[in-house]
């Protein structure tokens, strides 16, 4: 049942208008910086609270002449990304002003006043949000395309944010990389816009609407649909960090500022994701749409096994989360790929279950950072008695991202185990548990070398012995490490996070209702099986 | 394929050539103006040929940020970095040669691939093959290129073949020229363009395979 609402068009008005009054009167008054974002985000929750609401009742949301249009995937996704957004904000309030004492003495062109720099991160991670949620509210192809293209630049410019060497050749990878898989993307829609106008009877009919292209896919030239799919995959696989476009993802991931790290892998990874499932799966009903299967499923398999193997060689704690995501990524998109109900179920309680996994690993690693002054693994130890919540924290994650039971991620990996085996896709079912057992003896490892133990290498510089004999520099407090537990601001996101990740695991009927909307949104394109 | 469209599409496909490997990076520059504006004749004159007003605003559009906005940026760029390209990975000793190569043996091979796409583009093959050929050649050029403005360059080209393969497959309708008006990357080469910059200030070069040693 459809009904206009102004639901979809304020879901992202809001948070790109506080982005963009932060933007400009941030930078003078402060009480406009983070605890705008701040407000501005609860009111997005609410919002989506109210959206997921509607949806749950049965019905579908559209504004705009029907270019903005809000079902059960849509909600999914802004519900996920607002919860996220606001763990990420709260967090940086506490987080950023110190990393910044710290990064500024090696920003490239002199300094910049403190506002100015808080404003920017605050406007930029409202505008990203707003473009996020118009992304997952748009009908259109055009500007699906276009908000797409927003959250890739409002995230450079959050990548390159600390302003040093390393930062900005980061951005410049991930700008140049993303743009160049956008530019593939926008080939595919352009193919696929091409081949619905072609059609006879489609005139005076809104072919840019994908609600539109998907009531004549069926009729539309096979093979050129078919080479609109693999422009999607590689456009859209680009932005969500399928290997092997991945390149972009661990340099990001690893010089963006923490919060923003655990943005990436939260949410901007997921747009492309999101992308891939409103696109591609509008050819289900075509009869070919087995090869596209298999490339699918062959794609994510490869990104499982080539994240994961990368991670494990990691000493980089940041890096080796950003590899785990190219990993993780993989399950999504397989389950969205596979066409059935369980299969694509699987795909986006993954989705949900990674996005808050590896914020909670991104956030504690930001934590560690923090306390320890070192993201190297190898200088890492010992952290349960210096900091046990953030140890705690990074514990519960590194079980959960291995998809280790009571977690949420078993429930979802053992779901698209199941799924590709009954689509008879054994081999990636195998790649699949393998990948698994893989990712749990890697961040198991990590997780004993952070948490237990000595502290390694600080000690060889006496940085250990200073702590000890409480010798701090306030001022450089991060540098050094702090050596004790992180404030309360910085550990209560993280908390959050532990219980929705413990919760869900425990009862994952909890999500069964917008996941099943979610899922019967892409299956009503599916045919009968 | 025939006509002015066609003689049209011929130069567009050489400025692409030029502009990919002109090591002078204003000549380049030039040259992808060269580039734009053969786009936006092209546009035009579908627009005419169809009948769709819609085309002629994509046209001016296309000329006003693809031939004028866009170029005017790399220019204000290259009043401070070098416009002596960096020299490439497979060097500069034969490029032309092979890039000419490569566009042929491309656009053969499209030409081809095209026709297996079926009766729906039959009409429109040669014309679709020229389009991806420039496609195939941004990306050509932004894969073994190391200069940043060269690789800015090359992300240009692969919107140019983008958009001419939309306007060659559907020129008949407006929601064409929609399409193509909205897609379009000036804010992402911009900051590409302003990273260069800083980079250039602050090491000196805009050499990628440098930027990328920056890393600790």
């Amino acid at each position: 049942m459809e009904t206009q609402s102004p639901l979809p068009v304020l879901i992202w008005v809001v948070p790109a208008v506080c982005g963009l009054v932060t933007l400009a009167v941030g930078r003078w008054r402060r009480e406009f910086q983070g605890w705008l974002a701040f407000a501005g985000l609860a009111v997005t929750v609410v919002i989506s609270g109210l959206i997921a609401q509607s949806v749950l009742a049965g019905w579908v949301l559209t504004a705009w002449n029907n270019t903005l249009r809000v079902d059960g995937l849509s909600a999914l996704m802004e519900v996920l990304a607002s919860l996220i957004g606001m763990i990420i904000v709260v967090y940086s309030l506490r987080y950023i002003p110190g990393r910044l004492d710290i990064e500024e003495p090696r920003r490239l062109g002199g300094p910049v006043p403190r506002d100015v720099r808080l404003s920017s991160y605050y406007g930029l991670l409202l505008l990203f949000l707003g473009m996020m949620n118009w992304t997952c509210a748009t009908n259109s192809l055009v500007w699906l395309y276009v908000s797409l293209e927003l959250t890739t630049l409002a995230t450079a410019l959050l990548v390159i944010f600390y302003w040093n060497r390393e930062s900005l050749e980061a951005g410049y990878k991930y700008l140049m990389l993303v743009t160049v898989g956008v530019l593939f993307a926008l080939m595919g829609l352009g193919l696929i816009y091409a081949a619905a106008a072609g059609l006879p009877g489609t005139e005076g009919r809104g072919v840019l609407l994908i609600t539109e292209v998907g009531k004549v896919a069926r009729q539309m030239p096979k093979a050129l649909v078919l080479l609109a799919n693999v422009f999607l995959v590689v456009g859209f696989g680009t932005k969500a960090g399928l290997a092997p476009f991945h390149a972009w993802l661990p340099d990001a991931h690893a010089e963006a500022p923490e919060p923003i790290s655990a943005l990436l892998s939260g949410i901007v990874i997921k747009v492309g994701a999101y992308a891939l499932a409103r696109t591609i799966t509008l050819f289900a009903p075509q009869p070919d749409y087995g090869a596209v299967v298999v490339f699918v499923a062959i794609m994510a398999s490869a990104s499982m096994v080539i994240g994961i193997l990368m991670a494990l060689v990691q000493d980089d704690l940041k890096r080796m989360l950003a590899y785990s995501s190219v990993s993780q990524i993989g399950y999504v998109i397989e389950g969205l790929g596979l066409g059935t109900y369980l299969g694509i179920y699987g795909g986006l309680f993954h989705l949900i279950n990674h996005s808050l996994i590896k914020a909670l690993l991104f956030l504690a690693a930001g934590a560690i950072v923090y306390v320890t002054g070192t993201r190297r693994i190898s200088e890492l130890g010992g952290l349960r008695q210096r900091a046990p919540i953030t140890a705690f924290c990074f514990l519960v994650g590194a079980l959960a991202i291995g998809g280790l039971p009571p977690f949420s991620a078993f429930m979802s990996k053992f779901t698209l185990f199941l799924a590709a085996a009954q689509k008879g896709l054994l081999w990636a079912a195998i790649i699949a548990v393998f990948t698994g057992l893989l990712t749990v003896a890697c961040f198991v490892r990590a997780a004993y070398l952070i948490c237990w133990g000595m502290r390694r290498g600080v000690a060889d510089c006496g940085l250990q012995a200073a702590a000890k004999s409480g010798i701090r520099n306030p001022k450089s407090e991060i540098a050094l490490g702090s050596e004790r537990e992180v404030p309360v601001a910085i550990w209560t996101g993280m908390a959050v996070l532990v219980v929705l990740t413990v919760g869900l695991g425990l009862f994952p009927n909890l999500a069964y209702p917008l996941l099943d909307r979610a899922t019967v949104c892409i299956q009503a394109l599916l045919p009968a099986s | 394929m025939e006509g002015t469209v066609g003689t049209l599409m011929y130069l567009h496909l050489l400025a692409s050539v030029l502009a990919a490997e002109w090591r002078n990076l204003r000549s380049a520059t030039w040259a992808l103006v060269a580039q734009s504006a053969t786009l936006a004749l092209i546009l035009g004159v579908l627009g005419w040929q169809w009948g769709v007003p819609a085309m002629f605003l994509w046209a001016v559009w296309a000329v006003a940020t693809k031939a004028v906005l866009i170029p005017w940026l790399l220019f204000r760029a290259l009043r401070i970095l070098p416009d002596a390209e960096v020299e490439p990975l497979a060097g500069f000793r034969a490029p032309w040669a092979v890039t000419v190569l490569l566009v042929l043996a491309v656009s053969r091979l499209l030409f081809a691939l095209v026709g297996w796409l079926g009766s729906s583009v039959a009409a429109v093959q040669g014309a679709l093959a020229l389009a991806l050929t420039v496609f195939v050649l941004g990306l050509y050029v932004c894969t073994i290129r190391r200069d940043v403005i060269k690789i800015v360059i090359g992300v240009l080209l692969l919107e140019n073949g983008a958009h001419l393969t939309l306007a060659v497959l559907a020129p008949a309708r407006w929601e064409t020229a929609y399409l193509g008006i909205f897609t379009n990357v000036v804010v992402a080469a911009w900051l590409l363009i302003y990273i260069a910059r800083v980079v250039y200030e602050a090491i000196g070069t805009t050499d990628t395979l440098v930027l990328s040693q920056l890393r600790r």
